[in-house]
């Protein structure tokens, strides 16, 4: 059974830390006199905002305390990622979670966050926050239904997304634990601790940036390790600036996963509001959640 | 089917019966699995190609069957050569046919992938490998082929060629330049017998010591790709060998992490880095980490050997290896080499 953390209360403490790539503390301002307006304590951690010249926020040392400590701090009810990129996965081996298995808080982020969402569903069994970071509050995204959606999940209301229909959506219903992210993240970590296992889930999946024949590699990976036959439904969000080789591949992303899932019966449904792009929805990750893929729309629920 | 006493019935026929028109390949114990050696190319035998993965024109594999049939060998073409499905060489069916068609064939001695691409691991569940575990045959190719590659060392630990392929041979030999005419006659030179020796120019960032191990890898990305699934290899107690191109240097990292993290990289005999096109970091990403810091961050806590540069990749100077085949490494400040260890040496592992 999947442990939920404790939500927010006004006054408590969010701990704000970058575990993988660099981001200036300038342009997390808004994020954090938004996280101030909505009641909470913002905690700036030493990786936001550092002093580090390189990719990082700053050294694997320096990005694993900080993010140990805020762990382990009871102080700190929530740890918000402020920016993703890459890194996650050269500190995951060296966290201690055990303070925080015997108090879990709310970890928030997607993109390379995937690695602590996948890492702590499978070896913890606590629920997690996929959600908006702090680029995503600038030039007016903090008004938004999608960062609202944050604030939401954390004064602990249920979420409900729905989004249009596609016309290449498998309707049905499933109820499972919702669990996913990153795709290119989800790969990744395939055979390793961190693995996500999907059996009777609801798998959602998002990415940018990719070949679209790295997307079929991808997919068929996860089919070939057992991660796409037998989920009870699958939630496909945006796969934004694809690319295609100077051959292309001759199908859409949609086409492509379209085709890897059609040995199987579960509800499937397309450009549901979870991306790299401003339609990025919090979703409870190792929550129960009802699917619901009807002809006209698509209701995701807790 | 139980596949051990399956493939120990086949080599016992093998051994006792004589198969009309077959020269008997070679096993050596090794591991779970006994090593299957095919047979040496001699004057006469026939190679077929076929597209697994990309596609290729008739025109573009000339220079490869001139080539080919200048050092005695016939060729096969197969179905898929000329055939195009967008990137593919032929939809899935036509490819998976072609190659299967190719490994039942008991009349060919060897299968050469025309070239890379992508669309391997989309037909190798779908291949039977019976035909060719009974009757071994080398498969050569190099990139997305690491899925034959692998899935052929894990399930009937047969010996095969990690090379250039078809895309590869010059259109004029007498113009080419002698890297190019040098790697490609390395393919004959590793079809034809046993043997096979490479000298390293050493590096200064090389680990030294020595090693003597089963040779398995091939292109990183498709190797992270096969974690979890039927075709993914176990590196303990052998050389790996790795090479890609195109990838961001953080990729390169993440992907170095994913080696370890899969216990890939714990249990080596020695680690073998071969060419790494690393595509620039975009502005304001600067990863501010080279090749060798990566790789050696990644296996400092432990003392096998590391040779970086060899000459293996995406890029002119790509000798043919054998993968799974054993071999002797040796890492020196001033000398650096592979070489395929003898059989009879071989046998002594078990």
């Amino acid at each position: 059974m999947v442990r939920i953390p404790p939500y927010l209360r006004p006054g408590d403490t969010i701990g704000l830390v970058c575990p993988a790539g660099y981001m200036s503390l300038e342009k997390a301002q808004t994020c954090i006199d938004t996280l101030q307006a909505w009641g909470y304590e913002p905690r700036i951690g030493k990786t936001l905002g550092g002093d580090s010249e390189n990719y990082f926020s700053g050294t694997d040392k320096e990005r694993l305390a900080d993010l140990q400590q805020q762990l382990d701090d009871d102080k700190v009810k929530a740890i918000f990622c402020a920016r993703g990129g890459y890194g996650l996965s050269r500190i995951i081996d060296q966290l201690d979670f055990s303070k925080f298995e015997k108090k879990p808080k709310w970890i928030i982020g997607f993109s390379d966050v995937t690695v602590l969402h996948a890492h702590i569903h499978t070896q913890y069994k606590i629920a997690t926050l996929h959600a908006p970071m702090a680029s995503a509050f600038n030039e007016g995204g903090a008004e938004l239904e999608f960062v609202q959606s944050l604030r939401h999940a954390l004064e602990g209301r249920r979420s409900k997304v729905q989004a249009p229909s596609h016309p290449f959506n498998r309707k049905g219903e499933a109820v499972g634990e919702l669990v996913g992210g990153n795709l290119s993240l989800l790969a990744h970590l395939t055979g390793s601790p961190s693995e996500l296992k999907t059996k009777g889930k609801i798998l959602f999946l998002e990415d940018i940036g990719e070949y679209l024949y790295n997307i079929d590699r991808m997919l068929y990976q996860l089919r070939r390790s057992g991660k796409l036959d037998r989920l009870a439904g699958l939630v496909i969000g945006g796969f934004s600036e694809m690319k295609d080789t100077h051959r292309p591949i001759g199908k859409t992303v949609h086409e492509i996963i379209r085709e890897v899932v059609a040995p199987y019966d579960y509800p499937v449904c397309y450009d549901f509001p979870v991306s790299h792009e401003k339609e990025n929805y919090a979703l409870k990750s190792g929550v129960g959640y009802k699917l619901k893929v009807g002809k006209n729309k698509t209701l995701l629920e807790e | 089917m139980n596949r051990k006493k399956f493939l120990s019935s086949v080599l016992t026929a093998s051994a006792t019966l004589p198969v009309l028109g077959l020269r008997p390949h070679r096993t050596v114990r090794s591991g779970p699995l006994p090593l299957l050696i095919p047979a040496y190319l001699q004057s006469g035998d026939c190679i077929g190609i076929t597209c697994p993965a990309g596609f290729i024109t008739l025109k573009e594999i000339e220079p490869a069957l001139q080539q080919i049939e200048s050092w005695g060998f016939r060729t096969k073409i197969g179905d898929t050569v000329g055939k195009k499905d967008f990137t593919f060489g032929g939809t899935d069916e036509e490819r998976t046919r072609d190659l299967q068609q190719m490994m039942d064939d008991p009349s060919l001695k060897a299968i050469l992938c025309a070239r890379g691409g992508y669309g391997a691991v989309r037909i190798v569940d779908r291949l039977d490998f019976r035909g060719l575990s009974a009757h071994p045959k080398w498969i050569i190719g190099f990139s997305d082929i690491t899925v034959l590659h692998c899935h052929m060392h894990r399930h009937l630990n047969m010996a095969s060629i990690h090379s250039k392929m078809c895309n590869s041979f010059p259109d004029d030999w007498a113009k080419a330049e002698p890297i190019q005419v040098e790697t490609i006659l390395s393919i004959r030179q590793a079809l034809s017998g046993p043997g096979m020796q490479y000298s390293v120019v050493p590096n200064e960032k090389n680990r030294v010591g020595s090693a003597e191990a089963a040779l398995v890898g091939g292109n990183l990305k498709t190797l992270e790709t096969l974690s979890g699934t039927n075709s993914e290899i176990s590196t303990d107690g052998k050389i790996l060998f790795v090479e890609d191109t195109g990838e961001y240097a953080y990729s390169i990292d993440r992907m170095f992490w994913h080696l370890e993290r899969t216990g890939k990289l714990a249990g080596l005999k020695g680690l073998i880095v071969g060419g790494f096109k690393i595509k620039p970091d975009d502005p304001g990403d600067d990863f501010g980490r080279t090749l060798y810091d990566i790789v050696l961050d990644r296996v400092k806590p432990y003392s096998y050997p590391v040779c970086f540069d060899f000459p293996v990749g995406h890029q002119k100077n790509n000798y043919a290896l054998k993968h799974g085949m054993l071999h002797h490494l040796t890492v020196a400040a001033d000398k650096v080499g592979l070489q395929e260890m003898e059989l009879a040496a071989a046998g002594t592992f078990s």
